[in-house]
């Protein structure tokens, strides 16, 4: 057994060095593919931060003064359950000081100023309104009607603030999904068509070793290794260069005026580090199939 | 067929057609029964379908009609997983010996226990012995293109005898060696022989036949066309 896995990892060694320019191709490929997969994770998740008052269809939010009685916040709730046609009431959400705070610090994940002048106590509490109907005007003259309401600090609309954003982001994630997704299909076929090669140079050897009566999994196994090294050394590579670009946009970012909404876009090491697992563990799959396809394909020399 | 009767044949043939593409007749109808030990010549002129029959015997092709038994077991039913195991009882020898040339002797030879799984210190045990037999234990640490052509087919030799197979197929080991040279490898043959070894082999060297004195096959456009003992080459 001992002398197998020797043999394969021997074997794989020495092919791996004896094609260096295909396989750099082959690792640089998977990378910047990988990379593509990688950015579209961290813009998704930055837009979230973002959008993140916004989730479920919300358009609308009623905003009250941290100093409201009650009476005052009772009086709001009703109002807005006064209009049951228009609002979805069942969908109303109220969110107290801490859970508003709570929420702010993922709105000002990257904005540490502006997430220091608010505390638990001073923060406005919020109604999460989610219309029923689809006419904005009708949405728009309500707001209007609220701002007047005791208590009420501000009434912000979707459609003013993210629409926007919202639409942004939808297409960036797309076309990056897209983006990436074809270029690891090249980097598949690249992987595939490095394998292809070492074994064609090889072949005088996969003759006689069948000849002699080696098995097809023992003559695949360091072709197959040699393709998810590749697959995997370009999910490291990728995972540099991704911690690099999020490390300069994160440091970028800083540099924002505190409130413009920029400064949420950033995203938590802990989710960049489970995105570069994510990214390894593509790597690998990328590697593997490629090479599985080229190891089984062409093993009748 | 002498010996066939209740004796199992080290290889038998029944029936067997090889037909290449559509229409190539590469064998025709082929049957014989060889016994275990027994020593073979195929004969006959190019493209008669000498190394069909021996590619047929390893399950390099499998016949369109007809079946072909190796040690008592019909290898065309032979699922492809265990077709590696049916080649670890069989020595391939070529007439342009197949060595890896960027291999010693030594690892040339040691290469074929390696890909089967063979264990480090059976290699160092098995591979020092064949090639004392073969005659090369001084030569193990050369390289192919540093030996002679009979050297380079008895490196070929030892390959495919050290894992002591029971058939050893061999085609025109002596197609590119000089008379004297040829002998010395028909001497090696023989002597595999002689340990038990059956050898099947194809050739058109004249000269080989008719001084060994051997069972021959003779093949006609895939046909063929006479079986004798002790025969020689017409």
């Amino acid at each position: 057994m001992f002398s197998r896995i020797s043999y394969a990892l021997r074997e794989t060694w020495a092919s791996f060095r004896r094609n260096l320019t295909l396989t750099a191709a082959a690792i640089l490929t998977s990378a910047v593919s990988l990379l593509l997969v990688g950015t579209t994770f961290l813009i998704q998740r930055a837009f979230e931060n973002l959008l993140v008052q916004w989730r479920g269809d919300v358009e609308m939010i009623v905003f009250v003064r941290s100093d409201a009685s009650a009476e005052q916040i009772g009086l709001i709730d009703s109002v807005l359950r006064s209009s049951p046609t228009i609002i979805d009431v069942n969908k109303l959400l109220y969110l107290n000081k801490t859970e508003s705070y709570e929420e702010a610090k993922r709105i000002f994940v990257g904005d540490p100023v502006t997430l220091s002048l608010l505390t638990p106590e001073s923060i406005p509490t919020q109604f999460k309104v989610v219309p029923l109907s689809d006419d904005p005007q009708l949405v728009r003259s309500l707001s209007d009607q609220y701002r007047t309401l005791p208590g009420v600090e501000a009434v912000a609309l979707a459609e003013d603030e993210f629409q926007v954003i919202s639409t942004l982001s939808n297409f960036i994630r797309v076309v990056t999904l897209v983006m990436s997704l074809v270029l690891l299909a090249v980097a598949v076929g690249l992987i595939w068509n490095t394998i292809r090669t070492a074994m064609f140079a090889r072949r005088r050897e996969i003759e006689v070793m069948k000849l002699v009566g080696a098995t097809n999994w023992f003559i695949r196994v360091p072709f197959m290794l040699e393709g998810l090294l590749q697959g995997l050394l370009g999910g490291v590579v990728s995972c540099g260069g991704l911690w690099a670009l999020n490390s300069a946009w994160t440091n970028g970012v800083a540099g924002f005026k505190p409130g413009t909404g920029i400064s949420s876009l950033v995203v938590p090491s802990s989710y960049l580090t489970s995105v570069m697992f994510i990214l390894l563990g593509i790597g690998a799959v990328v590697g593997a199939v490629g090479s599985a396809i080229a190891a089984t394909r062409f093993l009748d020399v | 067929m002498p010996c066939a009767g209740k004796l199992v044949a080290m290889i038998r043939l029944e029936n067997v057609t090889k037909i290449y593409g559509s229409e190539t007749v590469a064998v025709r109808d082929a049957s014989f029964d060889i016994p275990k030990s027994q020593f073979v010549f195929l004969v006959g002129p190019s493209g008669s379908g000498k190394s069909t029959l021996l590619r047929l015997i390893n399950r390099q092709e499998q016949p369109e009609r007809g079946d072909v038994w190796v040690a008592g077991r019909n290898i065309n039913d032979l699922p492809a997983s265990r077709v590696p195991f049916l080649r670890r009882s069989m020595g391939n020898v070529f007439q342009d010996y197949k060595l890896l040339l960027n291999k010693t002797v030594f690892e040339n030879v040691a290469f074929s226990l390696e890909v089967i799984g063979k264990p480090r210190h059976v290699i160092e045990r098995q591979v020092p012995a064949v090639l004392d037999l073969v005659g090369l234990a001084d030569k193990h640490g050369r390289f192919p293109e540093q030996l002679s052509g009979g050297e380079q087919q008895r490196v070929s030799i030892a390959r495919a005898f050290v894992n002591r197979p029971l058939i050893l197929l061999a085609d025109e080991p002596t197609g590119n060696l000089d008379p004297t040279t040829s002998e010395g490898i028909m001497s090696l043959l023989d002597r595999i022989n002689e340990t038990g070894t059956t050898v099947v082999m194809a050739t058109h060297d004249h000269r080989v036949v008719n001084s060994m004195r051997r069972r021959v096959i003779q093949m006609d456009h895939g046909v063929i066309v006479r079986d004798q003992e002790r025969g020689v080459y017409e």
